[in-house]
């Protein structure tokens, strides 16, 4: 048997996690292991990638990798395969290396099975269908290598202590009739947590009656900490606030340490992404308004005197 | 191509098949749906009906001028049906240009308006040319019974008795007969196919209740080329569902009372035929029965996922449809193999589905130990395992069990139960999804699982008899169930109390007053035919009855059905939000419904608007009116 490969995600701050996931596994299954990294930052990250299991790690911080996404990626590990006849080659299912996965395929002829949740030994993977009700063993066969995409967080990253021998990489750029090129970057900056990850959520439905008392809401986030604002469907609906603040069954499923709501029933839609809330605060001027029974704590009032009081006072608490 | 393709059993009961040729194809009934339209057409068809015997006729007389057929070729009554009839088409003619050019429908957008044009022009020449071919016959002195045919015998006034006229009544029956036989020729590339096709697709079409879907057994044991995943691309199409894409003549009616492309969705039931019908045309069937070419997926390249998924399996494009299309089934077809093979669906949807999937068994994820949290104090026996059921198996359904506004409807059947003095009992924790939702997502195997279980519960129980209030369960429980061996007798709860409304089991002590307007439910009214027991048990209440203008077959969902109520809707309008405004244009105070879904739609609807018009379902607003212990 080959050696096994990990084609290696790396970045400037050092190898993505999945690489180190990639890694424990390839040295569980046995035989020699090695790590390709393209991109700025591979040599740097080859001591991380030597800790959790890569005996040699072929390098090259040519910035090629990053300014034409896929191609020079795909075309460089086609030379090191054709060189070296890896068995195997494991690949985290992002978003770069399943472009990379699908390149080398076409121009191996080899296996690549996408999805995998486990990686058995050589030449069986594992993966869910049926939206995870079946899971099914798959034989990989064909000519070598075989390439799978593995799901990320499949496995917990465990270094071992070894070392790696670097082998630096001329990359191959290949050519074709197109190339894509990247002409702009730009990162998202998001203020404050995101919804999901909130340790407090505050979320507002149609009682609020219209967008900007969502400001309202922003304020007492902002004077909680680590506080993100949601809202029901009905307000969504409503376009008061876009559908990524939408919390319930067709939005996103949040378990805060403590959930506030404000002017929000509690329909059944909104209170499957919710429940797993630790406490449930709940503002409400109908008394019958079914989110009350399931809240922990229950307010009966007008949410726009209330949720100024709230705010006011957590703040003044903080400043003493 | 239809000859290699898969076949669904659609031969059974030729009987009904039968009929269905003599109301819906002689008979044009489901074109009568609109009467200018359906006039129009029943004009042009029954007209050519009569005529075809005349092109014989015409051909004959090409060969010898003195050949005509026997018996009716020189019958007086034969000639005035002619003459009548030719006349209708040509009628039938100027209705459609009349429709097409002065009214000019929003059903026709999409469609190839200048290939009718040409189509209408030449049925107009057939006749023109028959009649013309009449008249000069006339004046020859060549025709048998010139008083017999009127117009014919008119126009023969523009022709002398010499030798042009000789000439002209040669052109004539050969313009005639080239015409007809040069459109011929001309029908397999063209949207008028359907004179061919419609036929036998009304034929195969689906017997029984719309709403029943055909299963498509998943085994994983079982061998892997058996294993099939709804449509993928041409070559999955049914031999039915090839035809139907052969049928269509872009009428658009189907467009025309869509719920999506009412509401600004790319969803459009004509537009998915036709692309399917480009689409399919555009392969060689040799190729794809020889395998030598590589076939495309049908979605994204024939259709695009989105249209897939705006569909809400209403039913109202096949209700509309004259020649029995079946837009919905292929619909479903393609959603399981995005599904089932490509896990490609709205990924709000997933949370349905795992909901379904996991240890709770409903679409919420609710604990099924909360199944019986609906029953409070009112006497309810939950039957426990191992008990054999009474009368009646109440099937409360994941709606009925775990949404609030659903539970009131819940509580007021069981109140009902009660004062009428069935014996019935619900299932408790033991209930399950029906499976619908996953059923309509195109989640097969897992409606199939589903199913399989809820049978068995049944099976162990003994249950015989069910009541559901869930348009949706009904439908699935009663027409889809006896596939996976259910022998049950399902009723819906609006029929079980016009029943005991009829035996005065239940008698209404409190008049009502106010007035009300009935929301048909899709999975009871039209997929199932049930429009009138809602309507007598609302009699019953003592409100006053409104329709709204889509009542009926004709209803307008509430946009729920089809798994959509588990999918965030784009477009320009919401459906719930379009159908509601129908329903407070009535001015009605009370919108009745008999299904959650479409009271949880139509609810939310109400109070987006900010609309003070009271939604309940009609065993709430029967519960109202007795008073004692089935009252709330």
């Amino acid at each position: 048997m080959g050696s096994i490969w990990v084609y290696a995600g790396v970045t400037a701050e050092g190898p993505d996690p999945s690489a180190l996931e990639l890694l424990t596994k390839a040295r569980s299954i046995g035989g020699d292991v090695a790590a390709v990294a393209l991109g700025p930052g591979a040599t740097a990250a080859a001591d991380q990638l030597g800790a959790h299991g890569a005996a040699t790690v072929y390098a090259s911080d040519d910035t090629v990798f990053v300014d034409q996404p896929g191609r020079p990626a795909a075309h460089t590990l086609h030379a090191l395969v054709q060189q070296h006849t890896p068995s195997l080659i494991l690949f985290a299912g992002t978003y770069d290396a399943r472009d990379v996965a699908g390149r080398l395929q076409a121009m191996t002829g080899s296996t690549l099975m996408a999805n995998a949740t486990d990686v058995l030994d050589a030449t069986h993977g594992r993966t869910e269908i049926f939206g995870g009700t079946k899971i099914v063993d798959v034989e990989l066969s064909g000519p070598e290598p075989r390439l799978v995409l593995v799901r990320p967080h499949s496995f917990a990253p465990e270094p071992a202590g070894g070392s790696s021998t670097v082998v630096p990489v001329v990359p191959v750029v290949g050519d074709g009739a197109t190339t894509a090129t990247v002409v702009e970057r730009h990162s998202e900056v998001a203020s404050g947590p995101k919804l999901e990850e909130a340790s407090v959520v505050i979320a507002g439905g149609r009682g609020l009656g219209g967008p900007e008392p969502f400001a309202m809401l922003d304020e007492l986030a902002a004077a909680l900490g680590n506080a993100a604002v949601g809202a029901s469907r009905a307000a969504v609906d409503a376009g008061w606030v876009p559908y990524s603040y939408q919390i319930g069954q067709t939005g996103k499923t949040v378990k805060p340490e403590v959930y506030i709501s404000a002017g929000v029933s509690g329909a059944l839609q909104h209170v499957v992404g919710m429940k797993g809330a630790k406490r449930i605060v709940a503002i409400n001027k109908d008394a019958d308004a079914p989110i009350l029974k399931i809240a922990d704590l229950g307010v009966v009032g007008d949410l726009f005197q209330i949720v100024p009081a709230l705010t006011e006072e957590v703040r003044k608490r903080a400043n003493s | 191509m239809i000859a290699a393709a898969r076949s669904t059993p659609r031969t059974g009961d030729v009987g009904t098949r039968a009929r269905r040729e003599l109301t819906q194809v002689l008979g044009q009934r489901k074109l009568f749906q609109r009467a200018l339209p359906g006039t129009m057409h029943a004009f042009i068809f029954w007209g050519f009906l009569v005529l075809f015997p005349t092109i014989v006729e015409a051909m004959l007389a090409i060969v010898n001028p003195d050949w005509t057929l026997p018996f009716i070729g020189d019958a007086p009554w034969f000639i005035f049906m002619v003459e009548v009839f030719a006349t209708l088409v040509a009628v039938g003619v100027a209705i459609a240009f009349y429709i097409r050019k002065v009214q000019r429908p929003d059903r026709f957008r999409g469609s190839h308006m200048a290939e009718a044009d040409k189509i209408l022009l030449t049925i107009l020449t057939i006749v023109a040319t028959l009649l013309l071919w009449n008249a000069t016959q006339i004046a020859l002195g060549d025709f048998a019974h010139p008083n017999a045919a009127p117009i014919s015998n008119a126009l023969s006034n523009l022709f002398g008795t010499g030798q042009p006229t000789e000439a002209l009544e040669r052109v004539f029956v050969w313009a005639h007969v080239l015409i007809v036989l040069g459109f011929l020729t001309y029908l397999p590339k063209s949207k008028h196919l359907h004179i061919i096709t419609a036929a036998p697709n009304v034929f195969f079409a689906k017997n029984g209740p719309g709403g029943h879907l055909t299963p498509e057994r998943i085994d994983l044991e079982g061998p892997e080329e058996d294993m099939r995943f709804g449509v993928a691309t041409a070559k999955d199409l049914s031999k039915k569902q090839l035809l139907d894409l052969y049928s269509c003549t872009e009428c658009g009616r189907c467009q025309e009372v869509c719920p999506a492309w009412n509401t600004g969705k790319p969803l459009s039931p004509k537009l998915l035929i036709m692309n399917l019908r480009d689409h399919v045309a555009g392969i060689d069937p040799a190729a794809m029965a020889a395998g030598t070419i590589e076939l495309q997926p049908l979605v994204p390249n024939a259709v695009t996922d989105e249209v897939v998924w705006d569909c809400v399996t209403c039913g109202a494009c096949v209700q509309e449809c004259p020649v029995d299309i079946e837009h919905v089934d292929t619909i479903v077809d393609l959603r399981r193999n995005l599904v089932m093979a490509e896990s490609r669906f709205p990924t709000e949807a997933g949370t349905m589905l795992r909901g379904i999937e996991g240890p709770s068994e409903n679409p919420w994820g609710q604990p099924a130990a909360a199944r019986t949290e609906w029953i409070g104090d009112i006497p309810v026996r939950v039957l426990q395992p191992g008990e054999q059921a009474p009368e009646y198996l109440f099937w409360v359904g994941c709606a009925g069990a775990f949404d609030d506004r659903a539970k009131k409807t819940t509580q007021s059947v069981a109140r009902l139960l009660n004062a009428a003095g069935i014996e019935w009992a619900v299932l408790g924790s033991r209930e399950r999804c029906t499976g619908d939702p996953a059923r309509r997502m195109g989640h097969e195997y897992l409606f199939q699982g589903l199913a399989e279980q809820n049978v068995a519960t049944f099976a162990e129980a003994g249950v015989r008899k069910v009541v559901a209030t869930c348009a949706h369960c009904f439908n699935t429980l009663a027409n889809e169930y006896p596939d996976y061996g259910a022998k049950l007798e399902v009723v819906h709860h609006t029929e079980l109390l016009t029943h005991l409304l009829a035996n005065k089991r239940l008698v209404t002590t409190s008049g009502a007053s106010g007035t009300v307007t009935y929301h048909d439910a899709c999975y009871l009214g039209r997929h199932n035919g049930n429009f009138d027991a809602p309507r007598d048990v609302l009699g019953a209440t003592g409100l006053n009855a409104t329709e709204m203008e889509r009542a009926r077959e004709r209803s307008f969902c509430c946009g729920a059905g089809g798994a959509r109520m588990w999918m965030e809707e784009g477009g320009d309008a919401r459906i719930n939000d379009t159908r509601f405004a129908e329903a407070a244009g009535t001015g009605a105070d009370t919108l009745a419904v008999a299904c959650p879904y479409c009271f949880v739609m139509l609810d939310d609807a109400a109070k987006a608007a900010g609309s003070d018009m009271r939604v309940a379902d009609v065993a709430t607003l029967l519960a109202e009116s007795i008073s004692g212990p089935a009252g709330t």
